[in-house]
């Protein structure tokens, strides 16, 4: 017995009855060159994504990667509601890179599936939905405005006519697709803005939901890579004939083109290859980078943050103020490097079939992926298909084609179609790390105000490829430090400073990139002050905010906002109410880039054991227009427990070239157990949606020590919080 | 290689395989019930549990070998149409987020609630904490575990 031999041909048919809309849903998109000429001839196609068939069937292409933020859910609902359209009848397709997507953005990234489809996917549903009102029109001889669009069907108000789409689609793919139809006003959505359940749970609960991990192809093998143990890695020899002789074993190849160089062990199933990868030895040429620890890493940055760096905020004259000021303060706050370690580990399928290379592997990036094939193996990108099954967690460790690119690699190189697979060890030793991260705070604190700060961060860079160009004006336009430079608070003399140190360690956007070490120092030090200055964090936090909005270069902080986000979270949250006895409550805020507003109260409490808990959090947000609430209340939810696992528990730490680490044993994450009551208060607005994906993340880390401290007053400065 | 013999939902199968292959494997490879999940391997993450017995155990620590002549459910096999109150519980909380851990999930909670129909905060904590989230849906977990017992013990 096997399973799934064409997975790009699997289809599922689920009801989902208690979300009033039994949705087909179907995976990957079957292989088709151009959708708009290959069409079928009467089908009504006026974009990418979509198409509407005479038998009143619509597709929708789902043009983001699923890896639990809801996109699955989100998108369509944004097209359907444009659209008209009975959610019933709808038809999901996951876009793959290529064909009618070629040049469409898949890559998703950066909390902005929702904030960067939404008028494009709106506007493909409005322009199709008047399209088919005017078909209508002209076949019942009729003024269009007399018309309405409803549920799938055009209706004639004053005859009561009605047509349904699928009745109308032949003429309406005739005319053309206008520019700019009218979109709806928010007061019209049927989808936008209700609570609608997730599209693929009746698939997730029953096992039937298919991920990069559960996929195969006919003919294909497995492979396990020995990934260099050590930076900087070459494999020197290998006792490859030993390993071949292994029954199951196929070849044992080198790899070049992964996180790291490796040895592949290709074998018939996927056991086979693990046990045989066991006995493989490899002798391994390494340099410096071999000797890499986060000891010396960390003296390295404290050396570094002895000189001057990029200076990217600076505003009045900090320096002048700090060496003349009656009462300076200061704070190093450090901050670990951190894995994403999504529970389900890298991995890819690759095959050639005659001038076709088609892949499918959990990215969040088919796009590009398509554009490093091609540019590596010199092949042409209409020739190349990536597929994107559903994703067992993204986070940003799958923006890289790493795993992408090796599979191809050896599925070249062995001839037949292969799958990589990457065990938990694998998964958790390499990746692309959040990096390490040290913040020196100083401020100037006079006449019970605070006169000046600076904040510096020492870290690696968040580099998607090759070395990064370093200058001023790059960090600049960064925005970098986040946080730092972006911070919103009104200080007479400020100054955001950024030291790049290289390390050999491969880091990348880890949920939220930039801002979870510069806010926890930033938050953190704040509250400091305010205890300094014997105020309440909280009011302290709202003076600082009492002016005017900041244009930072085209990023505006919204300072009234924010403070009327603070508001909504200390109301909430009982803010100033008694705690009880080692117990306490901190506050955290943060604007991500210019965008979603948050302010989150955590309350913890310490036990005899000096064991800190996280009992509450309370999240206040402005986010725009929130498409669907359930998934938005998700989305935060979910960040709060990766702020929390990073505050609470795992780390990574280096030595020897290596991270220490390699399972979920020793870089632990947060547990049922530890699982704080979440709430989450919405303020409402009609604005274009923002991102909600990352911002959750931020306030965790400072909320919780600010708590900690009020507690116990003991301030905590380093990830992961211990007393 | 042995011939080992292990019923799953209800069929039986003689399977060939490497002793010490992990019953994960074999439920995953040779029979393609891919709804059962590795996660971590070494039994810590809870991705690859299933039942024996009625019991919640992972299906990664188990060889074939151990295995042999032995029954056990999957996630495929916990209902026939997909409408354990878990389940479907789960659907109503708008549990998943990316899906993975949730076959796991469910399978802890559905032996939970074969023992203890109505579990308190505590006796889930226990259950459930040595299963990883990395998504992070525990609380909504733990409501649908709660309705989930409210209609299993009606
Ligand atoms: S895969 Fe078995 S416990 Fe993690
Ligand atoms: S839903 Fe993603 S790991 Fe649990």
């Amino acid at each position: 017995m096997t399973t799934d031999p064409k997975p790009n041909r699997r289809e599922f048919i689920r009801n989902i009855s208690s979300a009033g809309a039994g949705l087909i849903l179907a995976i990957n998109l079957p292989r088709s060159g151009r959708a708009f000429s290959a069409a079928p001839a009467k089908e009504f196609a006026p974009s990418a994504y979509l198409s509407i068939s005479p038998d009143n069937k619509i597709t929708i292409w789902v043009t983001r990667s699923e890896m639990g933020q809801g996109v699955r859910t989100a998108l369509p609902m944004m097209i359907a509601d444009e659209l008209e359209a009975d959610w019933k009848t709808i038809v999901l397709k996951q876009a793959s890179s290529g064909g009618k997507f070629a040049g469409i953005r898949l890559r998703t990234s950066g909390s902005g599936s929702i904030y960067g489809t939404w008028t494009p996917l709106r506007t493909a549903g409005a322009a199709a939905r008047t399209m088919l009102k005017r078909a209508a029109a002209s076949r019942w001889r009729v003024p269009e405005e007399r018309l309405r669009a409803e549920n799938g069907r055009i209706v004639d108000k004053e005859t009561g006519m009605r047509l349904t789409y699928g009745e109308l689609c032949e003429e309406a793919a005739g005319l053309p697709v206008p520019e700019n139809p009218k979109l709806k006003s928010p007061s019209e959505f049927r989808y936008i803005g209700k609570r609608v359940l997730r599209v693929d749970s009746p698939d997730i609960v029953t096992g039937r939901a298919i991920f990069g991990q559960d996929l195969s192809v006919p003919g294909m093998k497995h492979a396990v890579i020995e990934h260099a143990p050590r930076f900087g890695g070459k494999p020197l020899k290998w006792n490859e004939e030993q390993v071949l002789a292994i029954p199951g074993v196929r070849t044992v190849v080198p790899v070049t083109l992964g996180i790291k160089q490796g040895i592949a062990v290709v074998a018939d199933t996927l056991w086979t290859a693990m046990k045989a990868r066991d006995e493989l030895k490899v002798s391994w040429e390494y340099g410096t980078d071999a000797e890499f620890s986060t000891d010396a890493y960390r003296t390295s940055l404290q050396e570094a943050l002895k000189g001057t760096g990029y200076r990217t905020r600076e505003e009045g004259d900090p320096d002048t103020a700090l060496r003349n000021s009656r009462k300076t303060l200061s704070a190093v706050y450090e901050y670990p490097f951190q894995s994403h370690s999504p529970l389900e580990t890298m991995n890819c399928i690759a095959r050639f079939d005659k001038d076709l290379c088609e892949v499918w592997s959990g990215t969040q990036t088919p796009d590009v992926a398509s554009i490093l094939i091609s540019r590596q193996f010199g092949f042409p990108e209409d020739k190349i298909t990536v597929h994107t099954p559903l994703i067992g967690g993204g986070f940003g460790r799958r923006l890289f084609a790493d795993q992408i690119l090796e599979t191809v690699e050896i599925a070249n190189s062995a001839g037949v179609p292969v799958k990589v697979f990457w065990t938990r060890a694998d998964d958790t030793r390499d990746g692309f790390f959040q990096p390490f991260s040290i913040c020196e705070m100083k401020a100037s604190v006079e006449d019970g105000s605070v006169k000046a700060v600076t904040h510096r961060t020492a870290s690696s860079d968040h580099s998607m490829s090759g070395p990064p160009l370093k200058d001023l004006k790059r960090y600049i336009d960064l925005l970098a430090p986040w946080g730092a430079y972006d911070s919103p608070y009104l200080i007479p003399a400020y100054r955001a400073e950024y030291f790049h140190i290289d390390a050999p360690v491969p880091t990348g956007p880890w949920r939220a990139v930039w801002y979870p070490q510069n806010v926890f120092a930033r938050e953190c030090f704040l509250d400091e002050i305010a205890a300094e200055l014997g105020k309440d964090p909280l009011e302290f936090r709202m003076e600082l905010l009492d002016g005017p909005d900041l244009d930072l270069n085209g990023t505006i902080i919204r300072r009234k906002a924010l403070r009327n986000v603070l508001k909504l979270a200390a109301a909430k949250a009982g803010w100033g109410s008694p705690t009880g006895a080692r117990r306490g409550r901190g506050i955290a805020c943060n604007i991500y880039r210019g965008a979603s507003l948050m302010a989150q109260i955590a309350e913890v409490s310490v036990n005899g054991k000096n064991e800190i808990k996280v009992d509450r959090i309370v999240c206040a947000v402005e986010c725009g227009q929130v498409v669907n609430p359930l998934g938005l209340e998700g989305q935060i939810e979910s960040g709060i427990v990766w702020g929390l696992s990073a505050a609470l528990k795992g780390e990574i730490t280096f030595k020897n070239g290596a991270a220490e680490q390699s399972s979920y044993g020793d870089f632990d994450v947060l547990r049922m157990n530890e699982m704080p009551v979440v709430e989450v208060f919405t303020v409402p607005s009609t604005e274009r949606p923002q991102g909600i994906g990352e911002p959750p993340v931020v306030p965790v880390a400072p909320a919780v020590s600010n708590a900690v401290f009020a507690a116990t007053g003991k301030r905590l400065r380093k990830l992961p919080l211990r007393l | 290689m042995k011939t080992v013999s292990i019923t799953v939902n209800g069929w039986k199968h003689n399977v060939e395989a490497p002793g010490d292959t992990p019953l994960l494997w074999i439920i995953r490879d040779h029979l393609g019930l891919t709804g059962t999940k590795y996660g971590c391997g070494v039994g810590i993450c809870g991705a690859c549990t299933i039942h024996e017995k009625g019991e919640a155990v992972r299906s990664c620590q188990i060889s074939a070998l151990e295995a042999d002549g032995s029954e056990f459910t999957t996630i495929e096999g916990l209902s026939k149409n997909g409408d354990h109150p878990c389940q479907k519980a789960w659907i109503e909380e708008d549990v998943s987020q990316c899906g993975f851990c949730q076959p796991g999930m469910i399978m802890t909670a559905a032996a939970l609630l074969e023992t203890n129909k109505k579990p308190d905060d505590n006796a889930i904590d226990d259950a459930m904490s040595a299963s990883v989230c990395r998504c992070g849906t525990y609380f909504r977990m733990r409501k649908a575990i709660k309705r989930a017992s409210e209609v299993m013990s009606k």
